[in-house]
Protein backbone atom coordinates (compact mmCIF):
# COMPACT_ATOMS: atom_id res chain seq x y z
CA UNK A 1 0.00 0.00 0.00
CA UNK A 2 1.43 3.64 -0.96
CA UNK A 3 1.02 5.96 1.87
CA UNK A 4 -1.40 8.83 1.35
CA UNK A 5 0.11 12.19 1.06
CA UNK A 6 -1.06 14.45 3.98
CA UNK A 7 -1.04 17.43 1.59
CA UNK A 8 -1.57 17.17 -1.99
CA UNK A 9 -1.39 19.94 -4.35
CA UNK A 10 -3.11 18.74 -7.63
CA UNK A 11 -2.51 20.39 -10.63
CA UNK A 12 -3.76 23.75 -9.33
CA UNK A 13 -3.42 27.14 -10.93
CA UNK A 14 -4.17 30.64 -9.17
CA UNK A 15 -5.23 32.87 -10.21
CA UNK A 16 -5.01 37.12 -9.16
CA UNK A 17 -7.04 39.16 -11.63
CA UNK A 18 -4.99 38.88 -15.06
CA UNK A 19 -1.91 37.21 -13.46
CA UNK A 20 -1.15 34.02 -12.22
CA UNK A 21 0.40 33.42 -9.18
CA UNK A 22 0.55 29.74 -9.71
CA UNK A 23 0.35 27.53 -12.73
CA UNK A 24 -0.60 23.95 -13.05
CA UNK A 25 1.33 23.20 -10.00
CA UNK A 26 1.04 19.73 -8.18
CA UNK A 27 2.69 18.77 -5.23
CA UNK A 28 3.27 15.57 -2.49
CA UNK A 29 3.68 16.18 0.89
CA UNK A 30 4.12 12.87 2.94
CA UNK A 31 3.39 12.54 6.61
CA UNK A 32 6.16 13.68 8.83
CA UNK A 33 8.13 15.56 5.83
CA UNK A 34 9.85 18.83 6.91
CA UNK A 35 9.18 20.17 3.45
CA UNK A 36 10.92 23.85 2.39
CA UNK A 37 9.21 25.68 -0.59
CA UNK A 38 12.12 28.06 -1.79
CA UNK A 39 12.45 30.99 -4.75
CA UNK A 40 12.46 34.80 -5.34
CA UNK A 41 9.93 36.99 -4.01
CA UNK A 42 6.77 36.50 -6.39
CA UNK A 43 7.37 33.08 -6.94
CA UNK A 44 4.43 32.06 -5.20
CA UNK A 45 5.39 29.95 -2.29
CA UNK A 46 3.51 31.94 0.23
CA UNK A 47 0.32 31.31 -2.02
CA UNK A 48 1.29 27.68 -2.62
CA UNK A 49 1.53 27.27 0.73
CA UNK A 50 -1.85 28.85 1.61
CA UNK A 51 -3.41 26.74 -0.60
CA UNK A 52 -3.27 24.29 2.01
CA UNK A 53 -5.83 26.44 4.98
CA UNK A 54 -8.00 27.84 2.04
CA UNK A 55 -6.46 31.41 2.54
CA UNK A 56 -6.04 31.00 -1.02
CA UNK A 57 -8.88 29.36 -3.78
CA UNK A 58 -7.30 27.67 -6.43
CA UNK A 59 -8.80 28.87 -9.95
CA UNK A 60 -8.22 25.21 -11.28
CA UNK A 61 -7.34 21.62 -9.23
CA UNK A 62 -7.49 20.59 -6.28
CA UNK A 63 -5.97 20.93 -2.87
CA UNK A 64 -6.55 17.59 -0.61
CA UNK A 65 -5.69 17.33 3.30
CA UNK A 66 -5.27 14.29 4.93
CA UNK A 67 -6.81 12.80 1.32
CA UNK A 68 -10.15 15.74 1.82
CA UNK A 69 -10.88 18.06 -0.49
CA UNK A 70 -10.38 21.47 1.36
CA UNK A 71 -13.09 22.68 -1.17
CA UNK A 72 -15.53 20.30 0.58
CA UNK A 73 -14.16 21.90 4.36
CA UNK A 74 -15.32 24.53 6.22
CA UNK A 75 -12.94 26.96 6.32
CA UNK A 76 -12.61 27.62 10.18
CA UNK A 77 -12.58 24.23 10.92
CA UNK A 78 -10.28 23.08 8.41
CA UNK A 79 -7.93 26.19 9.79
CA UNK A 80 -7.96 25.43 13.43
CA UNK A 81 -6.43 21.85 12.84
CA UNK A 82 -3.50 23.39 10.81
CA UNK A 83 -1.15 25.57 12.37
CA UNK A 84 -0.13 28.45 11.32
CA UNK A 85 3.18 31.02 12.17
CA UNK A 86 3.52 33.54 9.64
CA UNK A 87 6.36 36.70 9.34
CA UNK A 88 5.16 39.63 10.67
CA UNK A 89 3.69 36.97 13.94
CA UNK A 90 0.59 39.02 13.63
CA UNK A 91 -0.05 38.64 16.98
CA UNK A 92 -3.44 40.14 18.67
CA UNK A 93 -2.08 43.09 20.14
CA UNK A 94 -4.60 43.55 22.58
CA UNK A 95 -4.83 40.00 24.01
CA UNK A 96 -1.95 38.85 26.42
CA UNK A 97 0.83 36.63 25.65
CA UNK A 98 -1.29 33.30 26.71
CA UNK A 99 -4.62 34.65 25.19
CA UNK A 100 -2.29 34.65 21.99
CA UNK A 101 -1.34 31.01 22.66
CA UNK A 102 -4.66 29.88 23.69
CA UNK A 103 -6.56 30.87 20.43
CA UNK A 104 -7.05 27.94 19.03
CA UNK A 105 -7.75 25.68 21.79
CA UNK A 106 -10.44 28.22 23.01
CA UNK A 107 -11.92 27.80 19.53
CA UNK A 108 -12.04 24.49 19.60
CA UNK A 109 -14.05 24.91 23.09
CA UNK A 110 -11.29 23.50 25.60
CA UNK A 111 -12.11 24.18 29.09
CA UNK A 112 -10.03 26.86 30.59
CA UNK A 113 -7.67 24.32 33.44
CA UNK A 114 -6.92 22.38 30.22
CA UNK A 115 -5.59 25.44 28.12
CA UNK A 116 -3.49 27.44 31.16
CA UNK A 117 -2.14 23.67 31.21
CA UNK A 118 -1.25 23.74 27.50
CA UNK A 119 -0.29 27.43 27.67
CA UNK A 120 2.13 26.54 29.88
CA UNK A 121 3.53 23.97 28.09
CA UNK A 122 4.01 25.77 25.32
CA UNK A 123 5.85 28.56 26.74
CA UNK A 124 8.70 25.52 28.21
CA UNK A 125 8.61 23.98 24.87
CA UNK A 126 9.45 27.05 23.20
CA UNK A 127 12.04 28.60 26.28
CA UNK A 128 10.09 31.36 27.19
CA UNK A 129 9.86 32.67 30.60
CA UNK A 130 6.45 31.23 31.93
CA UNK A 131 5.46 34.60 33.96
CA UNK A 132 5.50 36.17 30.39
CA UNK A 133 1.77 34.87 29.91
CA UNK A 134 0.30 37.78 31.04
CA UNK A 135 2.54 40.53 28.88
CA UNK A 136 1.05 42.60 26.21
CA UNK A 137 2.65 41.63 22.74
CA UNK A 138 4.01 45.03 22.63
CA UNK A 139 6.47 44.35 25.87
CA UNK A 140 8.11 41.49 23.63
CA UNK A 141 11.19 41.17 22.02
CA UNK A 142 11.18 40.53 18.28
CA UNK A 143 12.91 37.11 19.02
CA UNK A 144 10.44 36.29 21.84
CA UNK A 145 7.18 37.64 19.37
CA UNK A 146 8.16 34.74 17.14
CA UNK A 147 8.37 32.26 19.59
CA UNK A 148 4.97 33.13 21.12
CA UNK A 149 3.50 32.94 17.32
CA UNK A 150 4.56 29.19 16.60
CA UNK A 151 3.68 28.64 19.78
CA UNK A 152 0.45 29.97 18.90
CA UNK A 153 0.96 28.03 15.87
CA UNK A 154 1.34 24.76 17.94
CA UNK A 155 -1.23 25.42 20.47
CA UNK A 156 -3.65 22.86 19.65
CA UNK A 157 -1.10 20.40 18.45
CA UNK A 158 -1.91 20.25 14.98
CA UNK A 159 -0.35 17.49 12.83
CA UNK A 160 0.85 19.91 9.91
CA UNK A 161 2.00 23.13 10.56
CA UNK A 162 2.74 25.87 7.96
CA UNK A 163 5.49 28.56 8.38
CA UNK A 164 5.19 31.50 6.46
CA UNK A 165 8.94 32.88 6.85
CA UNK A 166 8.50 32.73 10.48
CA UNK A 167 12.55 33.95 11.20
CA UNK A 168 12.26 36.92 8.84
CA UNK A 169 12.17 39.72 11.09
CA UNK A 170 14.46 38.52 13.48
CA UNK A 171 18.36 39.40 13.70
CA UNK A 172 21.08 36.45 12.57
CA UNK A 173 21.59 34.82 16.04
CA UNK A 174 18.14 35.10 17.25
CA UNK A 175 17.27 33.17 13.49
CA UNK A 176 19.85 30.64 14.68
CA UNK A 177 18.38 29.87 17.60
CA UNK A 178 14.69 29.61 15.77
CA UNK A 179 15.79 27.59 13.20
CA UNK A 180 17.40 25.05 16.07
CA UNK A 181 14.03 25.18 17.79
CA UNK A 182 12.09 24.54 14.98
CA UNK A 183 14.91 21.53 13.57
CA UNK A 184 14.14 20.22 17.35
CA UNK A 185 10.44 20.73 17.31
CA UNK A 186 10.12 18.59 14.20
CA UNK A 187 12.26 15.73 15.40
CA UNK A 188 10.76 15.85 18.44
CA UNK A 189 6.88 16.03 17.14
CA UNK A 190 7.34 14.46 13.90
CA UNK A 191 4.44 17.03 12.44
CA UNK A 192 4.38 17.74 9.12
CA UNK A 193 5.92 21.01 8.19
CA UNK A 194 5.47 23.31 5.50
CA UNK A 195 7.97 26.28 5.58
CA UNK A 196 8.25 29.21 3.38
CA UNK A 197 11.88 30.70 2.58
CA UNK A 198 13.72 32.94 0.42
CA UNK A 199 16.68 31.49 2.19
CA UNK A 200 18.42 28.66 0.14
CA UNK A 201 20.57 28.20 2.99
CA UNK A 202 17.66 27.75 5.72
CA UNK A 203 15.47 25.50 3.35
CA UNK A 204 18.96 23.06 2.85
CA UNK A 205 19.62 23.07 6.63
CA UNK A 206 16.00 22.48 7.62
CA UNK A 207 14.19 20.77 5.27
CA UNK A 208 14.13 17.17 4.21
CA UNK A 209 12.49 17.77 1.17
CA UNK A 210 12.94 21.20 -0.75
CA UNK A 211 10.38 22.85 -3.77
CA UNK A 212 12.29 25.25 -5.31
CA UNK A 213 9.64 27.99 -7.38
CA UNK A 214 10.18 30.58 -10.15
CA UNK A 215 7.11 32.45 -11.69
CA UNK A 216 4.44 30.49 -10.40
CA UNK A 217 5.84 27.05 -11.00
CA UNK A 218 8.02 24.36 -9.41
CA UNK A 219 11.43 24.43 -10.77
CA UNK A 220 12.70 21.54 -8.56
CA UNK A 221 11.02 19.09 -6.27
CA UNK A 222 13.14 16.61 -3.84
CA UNK A 223 15.81 15.85 -1.74
CA UNK A 224 17.94 18.82 -0.63
CA UNK A 225 21.14 16.64 -1.92
CA UNK A 226 19.64 16.02 -5.13
CA UNK A 227 18.87 19.57 -5.92
CA UNK A 228 22.64 20.69 -5.77
CA UNK A 229 23.76 17.60 -6.74
CA UNK A 230 25.78 18.31 -10.45
CA UNK A 231 23.10 17.38 -12.74
CA UNK A 232 20.21 19.29 -10.99
CA UNK A 233 18.64 22.36 -13.20
CA UNK A 234 20.92 25.20 -13.42
CA UNK A 235 18.87 27.95 -11.90
CA UNK A 236 18.03 25.66 -8.99
CA UNK A 237 21.53 24.85 -8.88
CA UNK A 238 22.78 28.50 -8.71
CA UNK A 239 19.94 29.29 -6.47
CA UNK A 240 20.53 26.83 -3.75
CA UNK A 241 24.68 26.97 -4.38
CA UNK A 242 25.71 29.73 -2.65
CA UNK A 243 28.10 30.28 -4.98
CA UNK A 244 29.49 27.03 -4.23
CA UNK A 245 27.29 24.38 -5.12
CA UNK A 246 29.78 21.16 -5.07
CA UNK A 247 31.09 22.34 -1.73
CA UNK A 248 27.30 22.61 -0.45
CA UNK A 249 26.20 19.28 -1.88
CA UNK A 250 29.24 17.79 0.04
CA UNK A 251 27.75 19.09 2.77
CA UNK A 252 24.30 17.30 2.43
CA UNK A 253 26.06 13.76 1.89
CA UNK A 254 26.84 11.81 5.00
CA UNK A 255 30.68 10.76 4.98
CA UNK A 256 29.34 7.02 5.91
CA UNK A 257 28.22 6.68 2.47
CA UNK A 258 32.17 7.01 1.31
CA UNK A 259 33.21 4.39 4.08
CA UNK A 260 36.37 2.99 2.73
CA UNK A 261 37.27 -0.97 3.90
CA UNK A 262 40.71 0.02 4.49
CA UNK A 263 41.58 0.43 8.07
CA UNK A 264 42.42 4.39 8.85
CA UNK A 265 46.13 4.82 9.59
CA UNK A 266 47.24 5.16 13.11
CA UNK A 267 46.63 8.51 15.29
CA UNK A 268 44.35 9.97 12.36
CA UNK A 269 41.73 12.18 13.10
CA UNK A 270 38.29 10.62 13.73
CA UNK A 271 34.94 11.69 12.04
CA UNK A 272 31.90 11.80 13.86
CA UNK A 273 29.20 9.48 12.82
CA UNK A 274 26.43 11.96 11.51
CA UNK A 275 29.56 14.23 9.48
CA UNK A 276 28.79 15.15 6.28
CA UNK A 277 31.54 14.64 3.63
CA UNK A 278 31.96 18.75 3.41
CA UNK A 279 33.09 17.86 6.88
CA UNK A 280 35.49 14.93 5.76
CA UNK A 281 37.10 17.13 3.49
CA UNK A 282 37.32 20.23 5.94
CA UNK A 283 39.33 17.83 8.54
CA UNK A 284 41.54 16.44 5.88
CA UNK A 285 42.28 19.71 4.88
CA UNK A 286 43.35 20.81 8.46
CA UNK A 287 44.92 17.66 9.37
CA UNK A 288 46.71 16.91 5.94
CA UNK A 289 46.47 13.59 6.40
CA UNK A 290 45.03 10.88 3.47
CA UNK A 291 42.34 9.40 5.20
CA UNK A 292 40.36 10.03 8.39
CA UNK A 293 38.84 7.80 10.78
CA UNK A 294 35.28 7.33 11.87
CA UNK A 295 33.60 6.06 15.22
CA UNK A 296 32.02 3.44 15.92
CA UNK A 297 33.60 2.15 11.70
CA UNK A 298 36.76 0.07 11.11
CA UNK A 299 37.43 1.53 7.83
CA UNK A 300 38.28 4.94 6.80
CA UNK A 301 37.38 7.92 5.03
CA UNK A 302 39.47 9.13 2.39
CA UNK A 303 40.09 11.99 0.13
CA UNK A 304 39.91 9.80 -3.24
CA UNK A 305 36.11 8.66 -1.79
CA UNK A 306 35.26 12.05 -1.00
CA UNK A 307 35.81 13.03 -4.55
CA UNK A 308 34.48 10.08 -5.92
CA UNK A 309 30.93 11.13 -4.63
CA UNK A 310 29.77 12.03 -8.37
CA UNK A 311 31.06 8.24 -9.18
CA UNK B 1 -6.95 56.49 37.27
CA UNK B 2 -5.15 58.41 33.55
CA UNK B 3 -8.67 57.99 31.96
CA UNK B 4 -10.60 59.86 34.58
CA UNK B 5 -7.96 62.91 34.50
CA UNK B 6 -9.41 62.83 30.91
CA UNK B 7 -12.57 64.00 31.49
CA UNK B 8 -11.64 66.54 34.66
CA UNK B 9 -11.57 69.65 32.79
CA UNK B 10 -14.53 69.38 30.61
CA UNK B 11 -16.10 68.80 33.98
CA UNK B 12 -14.80 71.74 35.47
CA UNK B 13 -15.85 73.65 32.38
CA UNK B 14 -19.75 71.99 32.48
CA UNK B 15 -19.78 72.86 36.71
CA UNK B 16 -18.91 76.56 35.59
CA UNK B 17 -21.91 76.62 33.12
CA UNK B 18 -24.01 75.22 35.36
CA UNK B 19 -23.41 77.99 37.70
CA UNK B 20 -23.86 80.25 35.54
CA UNK B 21 -27.36 79.04 34.48
CA UNK B 22 -28.66 79.57 38.08
CA UNK B 23 -31.87 82.20 38.25
CA UNK B 24 -29.83 83.76 40.78
CA UNK B 25 -26.31 83.99 39.38
CA UNK B 26 -27.57 84.84 35.58
CA UNK B 27 -29.64 87.65 36.93
CA UNK B 28 -27.52 89.13 38.99
CA UNK B 29 -24.98 88.84 36.01
CA UNK B 30 -27.30 90.64 33.28
CA UNK B 31 -29.08 93.03 35.54
CA UNK B 32 -32.49 92.18 34.18
CA UNK B 33 -35.79 93.38 35.34
CA UNK B 34 -37.64 90.70 34.72
CA UNK B 35 -37.98 87.32 36.03
CA UNK B 36 -34.96 84.38 36.01
CA UNK B 37 -36.52 80.60 34.98
CA UNK B 38 -36.56 78.82 38.71
CA UNK B 39 -33.96 76.00 39.17
CA UNK B 40 -36.39 73.41 39.75
CA UNK B 41 -38.11 73.84 36.13
CA UNK B 42 -34.48 73.71 34.77
CA UNK B 43 -33.67 70.78 35.79
CA UNK B 44 -36.81 68.72 34.56
CA UNK B 45 -35.60 70.64 31.03
CA UNK B 46 -32.35 69.42 31.14
CA UNK B 47 -33.37 65.69 32.29
CA UNK B 48 -35.61 65.70 29.08
CA UNK B 49 -33.10 67.72 27.11
CA UNK B 50 -30.65 64.62 28.19
CA UNK B 51 -33.30 61.96 27.65
CA UNK B 52 -34.17 63.37 23.63
CA UNK B 53 -30.50 63.47 23.11
CA UNK B 54 -30.25 60.21 23.96
CA UNK B 55 -33.01 59.06 21.44
CA UNK B 56 -31.58 60.69 18.93
CA UNK B 57 -28.01 59.85 18.81
CA UNK B 58 -28.80 55.69 19.83
CA UNK B 59 -30.30 54.87 16.93
CA UNK B 60 -27.74 57.17 14.84
CA UNK B 61 -24.61 55.72 17.07
CA UNK B 62 -26.19 52.32 15.98
CA UNK B 63 -26.89 53.42 12.17
CA UNK B 64 -23.36 54.81 11.82
CA UNK B 65 -21.69 51.57 13.67
CA UNK B 66 -23.85 49.41 11.57
CA UNK B 67 -23.12 51.08 8.18
CA UNK B 68 -19.16 51.42 8.97
CA UNK B 69 -19.03 47.45 9.55
CA UNK B 70 -21.34 47.15 6.12
CA UNK B 71 -18.90 49.17 4.05
CA UNK B 72 -15.58 48.01 5.27
CA UNK B 73 -17.14 44.50 4.67
CA UNK B 74 -15.61 42.58 1.16
CA UNK B 75 -19.16 42.15 0.21
CA UNK B 76 -20.13 45.72 1.25
CA UNK B 77 -17.42 47.76 -0.44
CA UNK B 78 -19.25 49.28 -3.21
CA UNK B 79 -21.72 50.94 -0.80
CA UNK B 80 -19.10 53.20 0.49
CA UNK B 81 -19.04 56.09 -1.60
CA UNK B 82 -22.83 56.08 -1.26
CA UNK B 83 -22.63 55.97 2.27
CA UNK B 84 -20.27 58.32 2.84
CA UNK B 85 -22.03 60.88 0.26
CA UNK B 86 -25.68 60.01 2.61
CA UNK B 87 -24.11 60.66 5.80
CA UNK B 88 -22.29 64.04 4.33
CA UNK B 89 -25.18 65.30 2.99
CA UNK B 90 -27.06 64.14 6.27
CA UNK B 91 -25.00 66.68 7.85
CA UNK B 92 -24.73 69.48 5.56
CA UNK B 93 -28.15 70.23 6.22
CA UNK B 94 -28.66 72.73 8.99
CA UNK B 95 -30.82 70.66 11.92
CA UNK B 96 -33.22 73.95 11.94
CA UNK B 97 -34.32 73.05 8.79
CA UNK B 98 -34.79 69.33 9.10
CA UNK B 99 -37.16 70.19 12.19
CA UNK B 100 -38.70 72.90 10.52
CA UNK B 101 -39.40 70.21 7.60
CA UNK B 102 -40.46 67.51 9.87
CA UNK B 103 -43.24 68.88 12.01
CA UNK B 104 -45.71 68.98 9.00
CA UNK B 105 -45.02 65.22 8.73
CA UNK B 106 -44.25 64.13 12.39
CA UNK B 107 -46.18 67.11 13.90
CA UNK B 108 -45.00 68.74 17.20
CA UNK B 109 -42.98 67.14 20.04
CA UNK B 110 -39.94 64.96 20.01
CA UNK B 111 -40.24 63.27 16.69
CA UNK B 112 -38.72 65.81 14.24
CA UNK B 113 -35.98 66.96 16.70
CA UNK B 114 -35.19 62.75 17.07
CA UNK B 115 -35.12 63.04 13.18
CA UNK B 116 -32.63 65.68 12.85
CA UNK B 117 -30.31 64.39 15.73
CA UNK B 118 -30.38 61.16 13.86
CA UNK B 119 -29.34 62.87 10.53
CA UNK B 120 -26.84 64.69 12.21
CA UNK B 121 -25.33 62.01 14.27
CA UNK B 122 -24.78 59.53 11.33
CA UNK B 123 -21.52 60.94 9.99
CA UNK B 124 -19.14 61.35 12.89
CA UNK B 125 -19.90 57.62 14.11
CA UNK B 126 -19.98 56.52 10.35
CA UNK B 127 -16.22 57.85 10.03
CA UNK B 128 -15.01 56.73 13.21
CA UNK B 129 -16.06 53.46 12.85
CA UNK B 130 -14.57 53.34 9.04
CA UNK B 131 -11.40 54.60 10.02
CA UNK B 132 -10.99 52.24 12.82
CA UNK B 133 -11.92 49.51 11.43
CA UNK B 134 -9.59 50.23 8.28
CA UNK B 135 -6.42 50.52 11.55
CA UNK B 136 -6.53 47.71 11.91
CA UNK B 137 -3.22 46.13 10.95
CA UNK B 138 -3.78 43.39 7.60
CA UNK B 139 -1.45 41.15 9.34
CA UNK B 140 -3.59 40.99 12.33
CA UNK B 141 -6.62 40.40 10.26
CA UNK B 142 -4.99 37.65 8.28
CA UNK B 143 -3.68 35.89 11.44
CA UNK B 144 -6.90 36.21 12.93
CA UNK B 145 -8.44 33.86 9.38
CA UNK B 146 -5.63 31.67 9.21
CA UNK B 147 -5.71 30.51 12.98
CA UNK B 148 -9.39 29.60 12.14
CA UNK B 149 -11.63 32.31 13.79
CA UNK B 150 -14.69 32.74 11.77
CA UNK B 151 -15.69 35.99 9.84
CA UNK B 152 -17.92 36.92 12.26
CA UNK B 153 -15.07 36.55 15.09
CA UNK B 154 -12.52 38.22 13.02
CA UNK B 155 -14.91 41.15 13.51
CA UNK B 156 -16.27 41.32 16.62
CA UNK B 157 -13.00 39.77 18.42
CA UNK B 158 -9.99 41.27 16.50
CA UNK B 159 -11.34 44.25 14.47
CA UNK B 160 -14.02 45.58 16.58
CA UNK B 161 -12.03 44.84 20.01
CA UNK B 162 -9.45 46.83 18.33
CA UNK B 163 -11.48 49.61 16.98
CA UNK B 164 -13.79 50.22 19.97
CA UNK B 165 -12.21 52.76 21.11
CA UNK B 166 -12.04 54.61 18.53
CA UNK B 167 -16.14 54.23 17.71
CA UNK B 168 -16.46 55.47 21.07
CA UNK B 169 -15.05 58.64 20.44
CA UNK B 170 -16.69 59.24 17.60
CA UNK B 171 -19.83 58.24 19.22
CA UNK B 172 -18.39 61.06 22.18
CA UNK B 173 -18.41 63.76 18.96
CA UNK B 174 -22.05 62.62 17.84
CA UNK B 175 -23.62 63.36 21.64
CA UNK B 176 -21.90 66.33 22.17
CA UNK B 177 -23.32 67.56 18.78
CA UNK B 178 -26.47 65.88 19.82
CA UNK B 179 -27.07 67.44 23.23
CA UNK B 180 -25.79 71.67 21.41
CA UNK B 181 -28.70 70.59 18.88
CA UNK B 182 -31.21 69.46 21.08
CA UNK B 183 -32.38 72.89 21.80
CA UNK B 184 -33.39 73.75 18.36
CA UNK B 185 -36.07 70.75 19.31
CA UNK B 186 -37.85 73.71 21.51
CA UNK B 187 -38.87 75.50 17.77
CA UNK B 188 -41.03 72.29 17.77
CA UNK B 189 -42.72 71.90 20.96
CA UNK B 190 -40.20 69.68 22.81
CA UNK B 191 -39.51 70.52 26.48
CA UNK B 192 -35.55 70.82 26.47
CA UNK B 193 -33.09 73.52 27.46
CA UNK B 194 -33.63 75.42 24.20
CA UNK B 195 -37.19 76.49 25.51
CA UNK B 196 -35.86 79.09 27.91
CA UNK B 197 -34.19 80.39 24.49
CA UNK B 198 -37.09 80.45 22.84
CA UNK B 199 -39.90 82.28 25.84
CA UNK B 200 -36.08 85.29 26.24
CA UNK B 201 -35.83 85.79 23.00
CA UNK B 202 -39.74 86.49 22.71
CA UNK B 203 -40.37 88.65 25.59
CA UNK B 204 -36.52 90.06 25.43
CA UNK B 205 -35.54 88.65 28.33
CA UNK B 206 -32.00 88.00 28.23
CA UNK B 207 -31.50 86.49 31.74
CA UNK B 208 -33.67 83.35 30.16
CA UNK B 209 -32.04 83.21 27.47
CA UNK B 210 -28.37 82.76 28.95
CA UNK B 211 -29.90 80.08 31.32
CA UNK B 212 -31.06 78.34 28.57
CA UNK B 213 -27.37 78.39 26.21
CA UNK B 214 -25.57 78.12 29.64
CA UNK B 215 -27.21 75.01 30.78
CA UNK B 216 -26.80 73.41 27.25
CA UNK B 217 -23.50 73.81 27.50
CA UNK B 218 -23.02 72.71 30.35
CA UNK B 219 -25.13 69.30 29.65
CA UNK B 220 -23.00 69.19 26.44
CA UNK B 221 -19.80 69.19 28.51
CA UNK B 222 -21.35 66.55 30.87
CA UNK B 223 -21.91 64.39 28.44
CA UNK B 224 -18.26 64.65 26.63
CA UNK B 225 -16.94 64.46 30.25
CA UNK B 226 -18.60 61.18 31.23
CA UNK B 227 -17.83 59.60 27.65
CA UNK B 228 -14.15 60.43 27.72
CA UNK B 229 -13.86 58.36 31.19
CA UNK B 230 -16.13 55.78 29.56
CA UNK B 231 -13.27 55.44 27.03
CA UNK B 232 -10.35 53.61 27.82
CA UNK B 233 -7.50 55.99 27.95
CA UNK B 234 -5.05 54.94 24.22
CA UNK B 235 -1.41 55.26 24.62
Amino acid sequence: MIAQPVIAIEGVTVRFGTTDALRDVTLHVKAGEFCALVGPSGSGKSTLMRLVNRLVVPSAGQVRVRGQDVATLPAPALRRSIGYAMQSVGLFPHRTVAENIGTVPRLLGWDAPRIARRVEELLALLRLDPAMGVRLPRALSGGQAQRVGIARALAADPDILLMDEPFGAVDPITRRELRAETRRIHAETGKTILLVTHDPEEALELASHVVVLRDGRIEADGAPADLVAPDAAPFVRELLGGGQPGLRWLSLLPARGALDPRPAPVGAAMLARNASLADALSVLAESGDEALGMEGEKGSVRAEGILGARR
Amino acid sequence: MKRFRRGVPALLLALGLAVLAMPEVAAWLMGGTQGPYPAARLLDLALDHAALSLAGVLPAGLLGLVLGVVVTRPGGRGLRPAADAAAAVAQAVPPIVVVALAVPAFGFGWAPTILALMLYGIMPVLRATVGALEAVPPETRLAAEAVGLSPRQVLQEVELALAWPLVLDGLRVALVLAVATTAVGALAGAATLGTPIVIGLQNQNQVLVLQGAAATAALAFLADALLLMAVPARD
